[in-house]
């Protein structure tokens, strides 16, 4: 940028920082670390805290800030030309109990036994794509912008599909899910997670499941498709490493195979369109479509009126992050109980959840995005005085997952509600959850 | 600070242990590529990594010899409180440092856009930069 700079940051993004930093071509950056976290503290105890010491390097925090800035440069500081990172040798050999040892020991696996990609694996693996080996299938990394991209080819997806025990008629899935450039294992604090809904001829083709527990490990095809996407996050993304790449305070199981099921096509209420078709696909293609969220509710619920109404009045009152998505799956016996109450396709119902939905109103008020809307509150304009006397326990009269979200905003609102029709008919349950829609990617390209 | 080439490669998330390779697997016979070999005889399995990209070494600007008298931009990533973390910053120099001068800016494009109007304004009219910070 061509001017100093004293970058601050607190102590629990250490790694995360110093690893940025290094990544983009700057590997001593003058980096100053303070407690953590600030964000909850008064003024008087951040003060306190530029007062206190770095607890890295043990100095006066204000002192290393200035210093940052007028110590003059180290010969290493000046350095420049270029680092090729080496990612390790194009075999490895050993005994098999070893190589699994030694895979896992180097973050490369999730933890659970793989099968080892040898040569003649490998080879097996490719004959499921008309695709050269050597093709660049795309770029990934642990958040598009914040991390170097890294690049990978066609062999190198089909290597990690091989130790997610993924069968070689799978790889042209797992090759979709690759090229969207979308990693499993996102780099946030909020221990993302992530879905994969399958649609089209190829979930017959592969025998994917979409009906009695589809979620759940009973199927090769869901439990192996799902599995690679995280392997090969890791190992082609630079995903996945515990404070450097990933910060998920808590993490997430839902990683181990990242809810990866097709929908129901077959049993859609009758007008209503599987998900590729409603982002643009044909019917009978392929199709792979991700997802991305935090949680996913079971609700076992039998209620004494219509599921229109009980769905309404879930989404009114459910929170995770408050960010107006949400995604339903619905079993093809609640998707046709909506169907039979006036809903004639998935639009039509996801238009009237997002009209009529409510929005708590201490759940509005206490969201650091809403803070000028509380202003103007206070400050008398309408209608967002009106809002703040209904008092916290009141439900505001718009929705949260109308986008955008502002009420009064001048653009045509749109909903932010994915639905997904899977299920075993078992009973008259579904699912609903934070997640939102962030691309789909054709699998026929990759055959 | 000098930095050696096996932590730089754990800086920039490649751990040192994947690029001894075939030595630190005592590699000291021809592997067999069977799966179903016993699980004493040796396989040759391949590398699952991608390529990361080649990183440019980017030197650090030259630093100022004081900050007295100069104008230093206090800047925001946008992440909650670094507002008033910053002006907390503003007030020790206020305290401390009565003859720099500092001005607040909020960087746009959130925490990892680029701002190349803010730096050019910092360049144009200012001295350096702090900017805070995670949480």
């Amino acid at each position: 940028m061509g001017f100093p700079t004293a970058p601050i940051v607190t102590i629990a993004f250490k790694d995360l920082a110093k690893s940025n930093a290094a990544s983009r071509g700057m590997p001593l950056e003058r980096i100053t670390f303070t407690p953590h976290p600030l964000t909850n503290k008064t003024d008087a105890e951040m003060y306190a805290a530029l007062e206190g010491n770095d607890p890295v390097t043990g100095k006066n925090v204000m002192k290393e800030i200035v210093d940052a800035l007028t110590v003059p440069l180290t010969a290493e500081e000046k350095k420049t030309g270029t680092i090729s990172p080496d990612t390790g040798p194009p075999t490895y050999s050993d005994t098999p109990k070893n190589l699994q040892r030694f895979y896992a020991d180097n973050n490369m696996t999730d933890y659970m036994p793989i099968v080892l990609p040898t040569e003649e694996e490998v080879e097996a693996m490719l004959k499921g794509t008309s695709h050269k080996p050597d093709e660049i299938v795309g770029k990934l990394s642990p958040a598009k912008g914040a991390f170097p991209e890294w690049t990978f080819n066609v062999r190198q997806v089909a290597i990690n599909a091989v130790m997610a025990g993924a069968q070689p008629e799978y790889l042209p899935v797992i090759l979709a899910i690759a090229s969207t450039g979308q990693p499993s294992l996102f780099s946030s604090t909020s221990s993302f997670a992530r879905m994969v809904v399958v649609n089209g001829p190829i979930r017959d083709k592969i025998k994917m499941n979409y009906g009695i527990g589809a979620m759940g490990p009973f199927n090769d095809a869901n439990a192996t498709i799902g599995r690679a996407w995280t392997l090969l996050s890791k190992n082609l993304g630079g995903c996945g490493m515990p404070g450097q790449t990933y910060m998920g305070t808590h993490g997430t199981s839902l990683n181990y195979n990242n809810i990866c099921y097709a929908e129901t096509e077959d049993k859609l209420p009758e007008g209503w369109t599987p998900l590729h078709v409603q982002h643009g696909f044909k019917k009978d293609e392929s199709v792979v479509t991700i997802l991305s969220g935090w949680s996913l509710s079971n609700i076992c619920y039998f209620p004494s009126g219509a599921y229109p109404e009980l769905i309404k009045n879930w989404l009114t009152h459910f929170f995770s992050t408050g960010n107006g998505s949400a995604t339903l799956v619905l079993d093809p016996t609640v998707a046709n109980d909506v169907k039979a109450h006036g809903h004639a396709t998935k639009e039509d119902f996801a238009n009237y959840l997002m009209k009529e939905t409510k929005t708590p109103a201490w759940m509005y008020w206490d969201s650091p995005f809403n803070r000028n809307s509380l202003d103007q509150a206070k400050a008398g304009v309408e209608p967002y005085a009106t809002y703040l006397k209904m008092g916290p326990e009141a439900n505001l009269p718009f929705s949260r997952y109308a986008r955008p979200t502002r009420p009064g905003a001048p653009d045509a609102p749109r909903s932010g509600i994915e639905i997904v029709v899977m299920g075993g008919e078992t009973n008259t349950y579904w699912l609903g959850g934070d997640f939102s829609y962030l691309t789909s990617a054709s699998v026929d390209k990759w055959a | 600070m000098k930095l050696n080439r096996r932590k730089l490669l754990s800086l920039i998330g490649v751990s040192p242990a994947v690029l001894a390779g075939e030595s630190a697997m005592g590699a000291d016979s021809k592997p067999k590529r069977n799966a179903a070999a016993p699980m004493a005889a040796k396989l040759e399995v391949l590398n699952p990594k991608g390529q990361p990209p080649t990183i440019p070494l980017i030197p650090m600007a030259p630093r100022i010899p004081s900050l007295d008298g100069k104008l230093i931009y206090l800047v925001s990533d946008g992440f909650a409180g670094a507002d008033r973390f910053l002006a907390q910053i503003a007030l020790w120099f206020q305290k401390n440092m009565p003859a720099v001068q500092t001005t607040y800016r909020l960087k746009e494009g959130g925490l990892a856009g680029d701002d190349p109007k803010l730096w050019a304004e910092i360049k144009a009219k200012g001295s350096a930069m702090i900017m805070a910070y995670g949480h």
